[in-house]
């Protein structure tokens, strides 16, 4: 009985499929990142061929960014720390796996879809109704699980990640479902404004709900396990958890301040998007000091590192965030690349370096062996550090250029050539990340799948 | 606190549950009433079906609907209220702008225009970065058109009929022969811009400010040698005008200028008054002068007091 429990805590199947997933994603998903970058500059190249016009790829890019890569990623190291942190196996192992391979057909049906030109055509929420249905599904099959988890735990306390995890899991199944009104299956949409409100509501739910807390619960496991160190306080905790759900969740019209949506919505948004210091803050100064005079420490684990990285590029997006909800601002900023390069450092910089060194500080302990390469996992750093930084900078110049030019009354043909340059070096740090995920993938392919005894 | 598994996820749904009635139920009960505005009209089910290609070939990533305050450029006449969008299902506001706006494109270009353009952007706009449509076929490009110049509604209705209108008369025209076509050209140029020249004197480094502007701007149509066969030929009609029959038909350098500017409503021929500005227009106007028609009246009388800057 108890050698049989054990080698199921020793298992760790579900948090080995999630790992997997997001390594494979990442090449599929950074590979539409770049077939899209590289289609703004020789549009020509893919002429004709309707199943990757830019159309249908960049949703394709977004939509595996989110939930192929990033999410599985976070994840996969939330289904070993749950079990670690309550003292008890996971509720089922078999549900565990079974979610994620419904997770990996619906990322297929995904690509399928939107390849075929099936969308509802609204941002974040392109996905067609049975994708939908199936979304929720993986989202609240996993919450179930953590949550019988949860019920059957041997450590009375329930850490910090616990909350972050078991919120992203359940709010996540909610918002998607409202967001993609999935009580009209055929359009999936509101008529007129209030689908704009109710879409940008869900949209930047996708970040407040989902990537921000699952980000937080696995910073909050590996770096205090990495430094060896207690979490700095409680009350941080408390307080990032409950004013993030909070204030995070009033954020999403700060979308359409250039909008005819109802003006005391836009003031709302505005506060809560600067009053965002406030989670932010909550979490960095609790996983900085605890991090305190430990770098040494970070800089020994591949994973914690890639985990520290994220927490920083968080500061970074959240600080700009703040900012760019600033009506002034957004005179210069909406509309253009500033944008696109605010979102690759959320996605990629923060949750994405998170997700990754999630996976890669989880990894040795899944299987019990070190990764099967760490210079590699340190190369891939290096790779996705200069690629999403080289992003942020060429693509903020780029809106910079064209938000100014727009201002002073040029118009957007015009401008076109004058972003060229900086097209081209994007599409050349996209090359940079697509191999780096290349290498993840082989590294943890290799790391999770050799055979015992087959290490030197 | 004490965290407890309760406290953790009722609490955090409730706390969903009460944002979401602040900034989604408050503001639908707002919004929803909204009263359609002076524009608004219901789509045709062929504008309607156009709707759905656009959709589906994601044209919202890369053009906004969405024309606020601040703006210039195609579709700035108007500022957009809630009441143009009450029928839009899902609404397209977009959240890019790598092509123009199009609240308003409907009747700014012919269907000509739009045919060559979906066929290969570039035809058309040499520097654009869309994709060609080419692939999704007659069928689905008909009534991509009809949607696309649906945009603007009631407003895009009379600007359809002005296309439409200036396009009989433009075929009438070309039908009748060059000396006719180009006759009733002019005759639609007020006097005042008829009489006059290019007030700025020819030089290299104009000639090849206009060179690259014609490069960038009226390549696709006019062709690389101003002979009107550009890769747009194929599908516009009345034709691209050829400039090298023109020599001897008193075109002055304020028609040139004034066509350019102003456009020819009813031919593919756009405005090109929000893309250029006057320098660039008459660097351009002399470029096709000199290069295409052979005969500038560059710095010819009546030419006014000298600008500062000639040598």
């Amino acid at each position: 009985m108890i050698a049989d429990t054990k080698e199921i805590f020793e298992n760790y199947a579900t948090a080995k499929a999630f790992c997997l997933t997001s390594a494979f994603w990442m090449m599929v998903a950074t590979f539409y990142g770049l077939l899209g970058a590289t289609e703004l500059i020789a549009p020509d190249l893919t002429a004709n061929i309707g199943g990757i016009v830019f159309g249908r790829v960049r949703p394709t890019h977004i939509n595996l960014v989110l939930f192929g890569f990033v999410t599985p990623g976070l994840l996969g190291s939330a289904f070993y720390f749950i079990p670690r942190l309550l003292g008890t196996p996971l509720y089922s192992e078999r549900l565990g796996v079974a979610t994620a391979l419904a997770w990996n057909a619906a990322l297929v049906a995904l690509v399928a879809t939107l390849a075929m030109g099936m969308t509802q055509g609204r941002e974040y929420a392109e996905l067609i109704w049975p994708i939908d249905l199936a979304v929720v599904a993986v989202f609240a099959l996993a919450f179930f699980n953590f949550t019988m988890t949860v019920a059957r735990r041997r450590e009375k306390i329930l850490y910090v990640s616990v909350w972050y995890v078991l919120a992203a899991c359940i709010l996540t199944a909610c918002t998607y479902a409202l967001g993609n009104v999935i009580w009209r299956p055929n359009t999936g949409a509101l008529v007129g404004i209030p689908d704009a409100i109710l879409l940008w509501f869900y949209g930047h739910n996708i970040f407040g709900l989902l990537l921000t807390p699952l980000s937080a619960g696995v910073a909050y496991y590996v770096i205090p396990r990495a430094t060896r160190a207690p979490l700095y306080s409680h009350t941080l905790s408390l307080l990032g958890f409950w004013s993030l759900i909070v204030v995070y969740t009033h954020v999403g019209t700060h979308h359409l301040l250039q909008v005819p949506v109802p003006t005391w919505l836009k003031v709302v948004a505005i506060v809560d998007s600067v009053a965002m210091v406030i989670p932010v803050m909550a979490f960095l100064i609790n996983i900085w000091y605890t991090a305190k005079g430990k770098l040494g420490e970070i800089h020994a684990d591949v994973g914690a590192k890639f985990v520290f990285t994220g927490t920083i590029m968080y500061f970074f997006v959240s600080i700009q965030g703040s900012f760019m909800a600033l009506p002034d601002v957004q005179r210069v900023t909406h509309f253009n690349n500033w944008v696109v390069a605010h979102a690759h450092i959320g996605v990629l910089g923060f949750a994405g370096m998170i997700a990754l060194g999630g996976i890669y500080y989880t990894i040795p302990k899944l299987t019990g062996r070190p990764l099967f390469s760490r210079f590699l996992a340190d190369f891939q750093y290096w790779m996705v550090l200069i690629g999403m930084v080289g992003f942020t900078i060429v693509l903020t110049i780029a809106g910079l250029i064209q938000g100014n030019a727009w201002l002073n009354g040029e118009t957007v043909y015009r401008v076109l050539p004058e972003i060229h340059v900086y097209y081209v070096t994007r599409a050349g740090l996209g090359l940079l990340i697509f191999t780096s995920a290349l290498l993840g993938f082989y590294n943890v392919t290799r790391s999770l799948l050799a055979k015992r005894g087959a290490m030197p | 606190m004490k965290m407890t598994p309760l406290a953790v996820i009722v609490g955090s749904v409730l706390i969903l549950a009460t944002i979401v009635f602040v900034v989604v139920i408050l503001p639908y009960a707002d919004t929803s009433k909204t009263v359609p505005s002076g524009i608004f009209r219901q789509r045709t089910s062929e504008e309607a079906a156009g709707r759905a290609t656009y959709i589906a070939n994601g044209c919202v990533y890369c053009h906004s609907q969405s024309v606020r305050t601040i703006d210039w450029g195609l579709g700035a006449e108007r500022i957009a209220q809630a009441g143009d969008y009450v029928a839009d299902h899902p609404i397209l506001l977009g959240s890019q702008r790598t092509g123009p706006d199009l609240s308003q494109d409907g009747g700014e270009h012919p269907d000509d225009w739009h045919l060559a353009h979906f066929i290969n952007p570039r035809y058309t706009r040499p520097l654009s970065l869309m994709p060609p449509f080419e692939f999704l076929g007659q069928e689905r490009l008909a009534p991509l058109i009809r949607y696309v110049q649906s945009l603007g509604l009631k407003d895009a209705d009379k600007r359809m009929a002005r296309q439409h209108f200036w396009k009989a008369e433009a075929v009438k025209a070309y039908e009748a022969g060059p000396d006719a076509n180009v006759a009733w050209l002019n005759a639609h140029i007020p006097q005042g811009w008829r009489a006059i020249p290019n007030p700025y004197p020819t030089s290299e480094a104009g000639l090849a400010r206009g060179h690259k502007i014609y490069q960038d701007f009226c390549l696709g149509c006019h062709g690389p040698v101003g002979d009107g066969m550009g890769p747009a030929q194929p599908w516009i009609y009345p034709p691209p005008l050829n400039f090298t029959i023109l020599k001897n038909r008193e075109i002055s350098g304020g028609i040139l200028y004034y066509q350019i500017m102003n456009g020819i409503t009813g031919t593919a021929m756009p405005y090109f008054k929000r893309d250029l500005e006057s320098e660039k227009i008459w660097d351009v106007g002399d470029y096709v002068a000199v290069y295409f028609i052979n005969e500038s009246d560059a710095n010819s009388e009546p030419r006014g007091i000298d600008a500062a800057y000639e040598p």
